[in-house]
């Protein structure tokens, strides 16, 4: 019984941690991206700088692997959170890692849409928002979705090992029982759980996906 | 209306794409662009567009748009349709939606009416509530058109708009260019590289070789001057050297008919004046937008051929003597 209450609050913190953090890479990565895609089109001078300086910060974090990346940024835990154990500390490593994956495959993702769709902008005398708003984003809505997909899912994976430095969830659990007490079965339970959310994921994005591609 | 003079593009600052580009066109008329592939027609069209930054003058109602800022530009823009080759239409927004964006844009009033006229002005009003993607391919261009004339501009420009329709959507297609020209004095540049769609709706055409205007004038001028050169680019197997026909020892001629004179009996009167047989080799007669245009190869023989030839020379476009 103890377990079983064990279980599901460390599926709740791995829950929490996957999702919280993903909607905080969401909200910045995805300007972020546009950024990026905006600067990398444009033929300014100014754009092709903060191009770049963007383009190496990104390129920076993206090579730091992330347990590293969790002790680098324990002091700026520390300011936010106050403490660096549990899932709440979690978050703000999780988020700094997948801001600038979400950045790239935004930009990426903006990148596919056809040249032509930016020349259509510019003769309807569209400005930056209004191309933003009413072509870049509507047409590249389902491509959003599947990066957001591709995100929590990495996310999931990424809460395990932040789970071994303590951050509690499924992969605390993991590492607890299964490798410090040898007890496999919980380690089995744990496993299938993380499957299942990832299952999750993958079915509900797909679905959504789905419906809001017009074929 | 339009007069573009001296215009120059290069995309590397090395190589021009286009070369000293100058041409005119009046209000109402329909100007198609002609050339064959890599000519540099999409450029041409996008450099007039100031979609690419060109060198030269592009005059529009004595305006010079490739001085204005962007700001002023992108107010001008208003004034100009655009239907791309692609359609470009935003697969999330239905028909209705699409063909709405430039006046939500232009923040105009009266969206509604204005929609629904253009819709039923291009035929779509069964299908104005499907999306792009449920459309077939002339439909789409057709809300492509529909886009591009909304806003009532002055001047409308179409990339290659019946390049990816079969025969008869095309013909649909012109024919509804035709009539928002004729309806609405709009001023079209169509850029093509079929020879049918010059024939169909042209008034003046723009021939463009490497990047270099190689014609700009009349249609049928165009069709007369440039036939053989037009028969190796465009149509490459229906040229022949009749020169070379070994007959018996009759003179070869071609005649051009333009206007008046294709439906006249001209031939014959000629021929029976001077006693001369004539034997068709070839024969062909096409409707250019303002009149028809017709072409005949011939073997004639008779004592008074010279005689006959300069009398018909008179009454026809253009006379060649093939073989003497
Ligand atoms: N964006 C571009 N950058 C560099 N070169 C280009 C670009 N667009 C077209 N070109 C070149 O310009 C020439 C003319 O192309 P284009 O205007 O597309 O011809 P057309 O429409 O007649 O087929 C070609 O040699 C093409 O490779
Ligand atoms: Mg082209």
């Amino acid at each position: 019984m103890n377990i079983l209450n064990e279980l599901i609050k460390a599926t709740l913190e791995t829950v929490y941690m996957t999702f919280f953090s993903g909607f905080l890479s969401v909200i910045f990565g995805i300007p972020l991206g546009i950024i990026l895609y905006l600067t990398s089109i444009s033929q300014l001078k100014i754009s092709k700088v903060i191009y770049r300086i963007f383009d190496v910060i990104i390129n920076i974090f993206r090579s730091i692997p992330f347990i590293i990346l969790i002790v680098l940024v324990i002091p700026l835990t520390k300011l936010i959170v106050g403490t660096i154990i549990g899932p709440k500390s979690a978050i703000v490593s999780l988020t700094i890692a997948a801001i600038p994956f979400m950045a790239r495959l935004s930009e990426s993702t903006f990148k596919s849409l056809p040249k032509e769709m930016i020349d259509t902008a510019h003769t309807l005398g569209m400005n930056n928002f209004e191309f933003i708003a009413k072509i870049l984003i509507p047409e590249t809505l389902p491509k959003i979705v599947a990066n957001i997909t591709l995100l929590l899912i990495n996310l999931v994976t990424y809460t395990a090992i932040a789970g071994a430095v303590g951050a509690g969830g499924l992969g605390a659990m993991a590492i607890n029982y299964g490798y410090q007490r040898f007890r496999l079965d919980i380690l089995m339970y744990d496993l299938i759980i993380l499957i299942l959310i990832t299952q999750i994921i993958q079915f509900v994005g797909m679905k959504i996906e789905k419906i809001i591609d017009i074929k | 209306m339009l007069e573009v003079k001296n215009l120059n593009l290069t995309y590397d600052g090395k190589n021009y794409v286009l070369k000293d580009i100058s041409f005119k066109l009046e209000k109402g008329e329909i100007l198609g662009i002609i050339g064959l592939s890599g000519a540099g027609k999409s450029s041409l069209l996008k450099a007039l567009n100031l979609l690419e930054k060109p060198q030269g003058e592009i005059l529009f109602n004595n305006i010079d748009l490739t001085q204005l800022s962007r700001k002023e530009l992108r107010k001008f823009r208003k004034k100009i349709g655009v239907a791309f080759q692609h359609y470009n239409l935003l697969s999330r927004k239905t028909v209705f939606e699409n063909i709405s964006l430039p006046l939500i844009l232009n923040k105009e009033n009266e969206i509604e009416k204005k929609v629904s006229n253009v819709i039923k002005k291009v035929g779509l009003e069964h299908r104005k509530n499907a999306f792009p993607a449920h459309l077939s391919g002339g439909e789409k261009q057709r809300v492509s058109i529909a886009r591009a004339i909304v806003s009532n501009p002055d001047i409308l420009f179409l990339d290659e708009p019946t390049s990816a329709l079969d025969p008869k959507t095309t013909e649909k297609i012109l024919e509804l260019i035709l009539k928002i020209n004729q309806d609405m004095k709009i001023s079209t540049i169509i850029v093509t590289h079929e020879m049918d769609v010059i024939k169909r709706i042209c008034d003046k055409i723009l021939y463009l070789k490497n990047g270099k205007v190689h014609y700009f004038g009349e249609v049928y001028r165009f069709f007369s001057e440039f036939e053989k050169e037009l028969n190796e680019e465009f149509y490459r197997d229906i040229n022949y050297n009749y020169g070379k026909l070994k007959l018996k020892n009759g003179k070869i001629i071609k005649v051009i008919f333009y206007g008046e004179s294709v439906g006249k009996p001209v031939l014959n009167k000629i021929s029976k004046k001077y006693d001369i047989t004539f034997n068709i080799l070839y024969g062909k007669i096409e409707d250019l937008k303002n009149a028809p245009f017709g072409k005949l190869i011939l073997e004639i023989e008779g004592e008074k051929t010279n005689e006959f030839i300069n009398d018909l020379k008179e009454h026809v476009y253009a006379l060649e003597v093939l073989r003497l």
